[in-house]
């Protein structure tokens, strides 16, 4: 599950997931329900898959949101089906999805940048954890 | 993180200052100076911008003190109304934090030879005009498109390139800060994704608290500075705020990622990773500010297009060419940037690094990177205040140079989260409130309306009252919107 908070001049996203694999998935779900009005209706007509490192998951976490903005903005791409597999400081995903509609996506929100200002990762009482506040 | 209110020490230093003391926290070289009335220091507390005043007090070679203006509200990385000056000759640090996402955010402010009663009954039809010919909104692509070479020249040049094609004048280009050009612009270091980012908006709007303006200058108190400026009582005004759009973004988001290891091999620490930094004269500090200039000149390039097509707007719509109308570009001011600036430093004449998060450079009568018409006034600087209550021109003053690094603020400054605000607005309608205020405004979205209410921002008077009495910079003219046009 994800939710946004309160920041003044920002938007926080956070995400709540059993597993760290289903924690990056939340993540991404949360970035185009805060880009885009009707996320439910992206398609999952193609797949693209992505690969990152990084040894700190919290930044890992950021950098896959990061990753998928940048395909939205410069590809036009909008994702809904994420599997997401993170090993140590490597993530391997598949997304499904299709090109941006705006008449059927709808725009919410500008989000120019997934930001490290805050940036949490975290586990307790079996439950994973992250928050990112994104530029707006 | 949720939203804190600031619990630290705060010292009174007089009566629109207030200091942050460098023991309040581990690390900070300087103390924080924050300039605010008693009311919007309360209002600060609230968040956690002061301890972001206090953050920034801890870069390497930090000069001076880490400054705030009354705008000041909670960022990222740094607050929004932030200043700080970094010394390159003692390891001085460039922060892409302290420039923003937004690269060059900034303001035009275009005057006309127009009365309010001559424009009144043509308003709504003007706007409307303006709201179809000019692309706003999240990911709106515009109708300026350059190839390759022509986007090098453009990143290379700035808005000096856009006279070959007669979409900037030489005056426009005079009257942009830095005559719209910064030396050390490499368009090799902005990447692919981020030219990819922007190739099709030069000349857009963008969303959030972008907007286009049509404004009525409804007081005077400096004739002298008005009269130079070409500003008259009931004169119609145009007032255009944007940035670098999806290129800037990029190139910050680039150089953020690229800076990641920097803090570990200058041995650098840092309260926030936000601030991630490098020092200005190495080859991270370099490559990045090679990048930001580039993004620099984009945004330049957007504000004159942008206005160009609004010039066409208003000589379509009233039936004369823009220049009969007398649609001068006043000023243009960057209020998120980083330069190389000369200041008095402890006594000597240092070159620093400044950088301005939402923060304007406001530099005084006589300084010499003024244009030689305002020579006598001050540099102009453009307040945007809320869509429904004021803007504000304003002169630098000589106490900028000594209490500011040559800065004042840029805005309002926001009080209310969007989140706040939009539900504040349920229920409403912002743009019929609006109306009942003289007000047309026309938005993608109601949210955008509600997001951007008046109630959401502080009280731009308040503000530029403030930086006043402090002396930073001196009240022209207030302008009222009359037409709105948010992305």
């Amino acid at each position: 599950m994800f939710e946004f908070f309160e920041h003044t001049a920002d938007l926080g996203l956070r995400a709540r997931a059993e597993s760290l694999n289903d924690l990056f998935a939340e993540g991404a779900k949360a970035l185009f329900a805060a880009i885009l009005i009707q996320p439910e209706e992206i398609q999952p007509l193609e797949e693209t898959q992505f690969h990152l490192e990084e040894a700190d998951p919290a930044c890992l976490f950021r950098d896959w949101l990061a990753l998928l903005l940048t395909h939205f903005e410069a590809d036009k791409k909008v994702f809904t089906r994420f599997q997401v597999f993170v090993q140590s400081s490597t993530l391997r995903a598949t997304a499904r999805g299709e090109m941006f509609d705006a008449a059927r996506h709808g725009r919410n929100h500008e989000v120019k940048a997934i930001t490290y200002h805050g940036l949490l990762l975290t586990q307790a009482d079996g439950q994973w954890l992250a928050e990112v506040i994104v530029d707006i | 993180m949720a939203k804190q209110a600031f619990q630290g020490r705060l010292e009174r230093v007089d009566s629109t200052c207030w200091k942050i003391p460098k023991s309040y926290k581990k690390g900070m070289l300087v103390d924080g100076l924050v300039f605010a009335s008693q009311k919007l220091i309360e209002q600060s507390r609230q968040d956690q911008a002061l301890e972001q005043v206090a953050n920034v007090a801890c870069l390497p070679g930090i000069v001076g003190a880490s400054l705030a203006m009354p705008d000041i509200h909670w960022g990222y990385g740094f607050c929004i109304g932030g200043v700080c000056a970094t010394d390159p000759r003692e390891g001085g640090v460039i922060s892409p934090g302290g420039v923003g996402y937004d690269i060059n955010c900034g303001v035009r402010l275009v005057r006309t030879e127009l009365n309010f009663p001559e424009v009144q009954p043509r308003l709504r039809q003007l706007v409307e005009e303006l709201f179809k010919k000019i692309p706003a909104g999240v990911g709106q692509s515009g109708k300026f498109h350059f190839q390759a070479r022509e986007m090098n020249r453009l990143l290379g040049e700035g808005p000096s390139f856009l006279t070959e094609r007669g979409w900037a004048t030489q005056a426009d280009i005079d009257h942009t800060e830095a005559q719209g050009y910064m030396a050390g612009a490499d368009p090799s270091r902005v990447s692919d994704q981020a030219q990819k980012r922007g190739k099709d908006q030069c000349g857009t709007l963008g969303s959030g608290n972008h907007f286009l303006e049509i404004q009525v200058v409804d007081t005077i108190l400096d004739p002298q500075a008005a009269h130079v400026m070409g500003l008259f009582q009931n004169q119609v005004c145009l007032m255009i705020h944007s940035g670098s759009r999806g290129l800037g973004y990029q190139v910050c988001e680039d150089a953020l990622g690229s800076l990641r290891k920097a803090p570990e091999k200058y041995g650098i620490e840092l309260p926030d990773r936000q601030l991630a930094c490098a020092p200005a004269d190495s080859p991270e500090g370099r490559a990045y500010l090679a990048a930001m200039q580039s993004a620099a000149h984009f945004a330049w390039c957007n504000r004159q297009l942008l206005m160009h097509q609004a010039r066409e707007v208003f000589a379509s719509i009233l039936g004369q060419t823009w220049e009969s109308l007398g649609m001068r570009l006043i000023y243009d001011v960057c209020h998120n940037i980083a330069k190389l600036e000369e200041h008095q430093v402890e006594g000597k004449r240092k070159k620093v690094w400044v950088h301005r998060k939402g923060a304007t450079r406001a530099f005084p009568p006589g300084h010499p990177e003024i244009p030689q018409v305002y020579q006598e006034i001050g540099q102009p600087v453009i307040i945007p205040g809320d869509m429904g209550r004021a803007s504000w021109i304003l002169v630098g003053q000589q106490g900028s140079m000594e209490r500011s690094f040559g800065t004042t603020c840029h805005g309002a400054g926001r009080l209310l989260s969007r989140t706040a605000a939009v539900e504040k607005a349920k229920g409403r309608r912002i743009d019929r409130e609006l109306e009942s205020l003289g007000i047309v405004a026309r938005a993608q979205s109601w949210k955008g309306l509600a997001e951007e209410q008046p109630d959401a921002y502080k009280d731009v008077d308040e503000v530029v009252g403030v930086v006043e009495e402090a002396k930073l910079s001196k009240r022209v003219a207030r302008l009222r919107p009359i037409g709105v046009i948010k992305g």
